[in-house]
């Protein structure tokens, strides 16, 4: 099973890095699809599923905490599980952002096996394929 | 918080950054003097909070260079476009900016502006950096600046 992945991150060498951490992990077949803020990943949202979204927090036009509110209160999209990745690691923010819907959060610096680790979680069988 | 906390904290996050996003380290602190000429990399953020304050990183050309052929996975890191060197630098900012303030014992929530990509020979803040490290092939220097607190 092939599974896609929506990173969100208005960096474009941590979407690169990002991509290259999950595609090592074993995830070779994955289909990567990219987004810079919020408002675009919305719209490919709208247009495309995708298994998993890993979403940066501060980020401009939209940020990922209005990313997975938006997510939230969508019928359609609310079933898709959101991965914080972000450098803001207070257990607050942590705490935030898991009520507010995101499934999963992981700190930046973070460990290749750390982000696999939370996907394998958040993916199930899916991952395990 | 004493200064040497401050600094300390900031040697813990430079190494934690390195290691896990960069696979590389830092192998102690840079000889003075040493790469003062050396052509840099410079980026800057600054953060709201308790406390409020900014954070430079300025790192040799070189050392830059093979901070993002480990990042990007690149095994020619001379061919490394300029623009690129910029946007990772700015990332390492960031990053270790984030892992300095995750080590501050607060509730409170911290607000990091983006990173802002210095041009080159930019006037760094006045003074000695917090930290120069030597990180292999070339050094990272830091200047921390906090801002006083209110109360």
């Amino acid at each position: 099973m092939t599974i896609r992945v929506l990173i969100v991150d208005d960096s474009s060498v941590m979407r690169t890095f990002i991509r290259r951490i999950i595609v090592l992990s074993g995830m070779e077949d994955a289909v990567f699809l990219e987004a810079p803020d919020g408002y675009e990943a919305l719209r490919l949202l709208r247009e495309q599923w995708v298994d998993v979204v890993l979403t940066d927090i501060n980020m401009p036009t939209m940020d990922g905490e209005e990313l997975v509110r938006c997510l939230a209160a969508d019928d359609l999209l609310k079933s898709v599980p959101v991965v914080i990745v972000s450098t803001d690691g207070t257990e607050r923010r942590m705490k935030q952002m898991l009520a507010l819907g995101a499934r999963g959060y992981v700190k930046k610096p973070f460990l290749p096996e750390t982000l696999r680790g939370e996907l394998e979680r958040v993916l199930g069988g899916a991952y395990a394929r | 918080m004493p200064d040497n906390e401050w600094d300390e904290m900031l040697v813990e996050a430079t190494g934690e950054v390195l290691e896990t996003m960069f696979f590389t380290g830092v192998y102690g602190p840079a000889q003075a003097g040493g790469a003062a000429a050396e052509p840099r990399v410079t980026a800057r953020l600054s953060f709201v909070g308790t406390p409020s304050g900014a954070l430079t990183l300025s790192v040799t050309e070189p050392a830059m260079r093979a901070l993002t052929a480990n990042f990007l996975a690149s095994d020619q890191d001379d061919a490394l476009p300029a623009a690129q060197l910029g946007c990772v630098v700015c990332e390492l900012a960031n990053m270790i900016c984030g892992s300095l303030l995750s080590r501050v014992k607060t509730e409170e929530h911290f607000r990091l502006s983006a990173p802002e990509l210095l041009p080159e020979g930019a006037v760094c803040p006045p003074g000695q950096p917090n930290q120069s490290l030597d990180v292999g092939d070339g050094t990272i220097d830091l200047w921390l600046s906090l801002e006083p607190h209110a109360n």
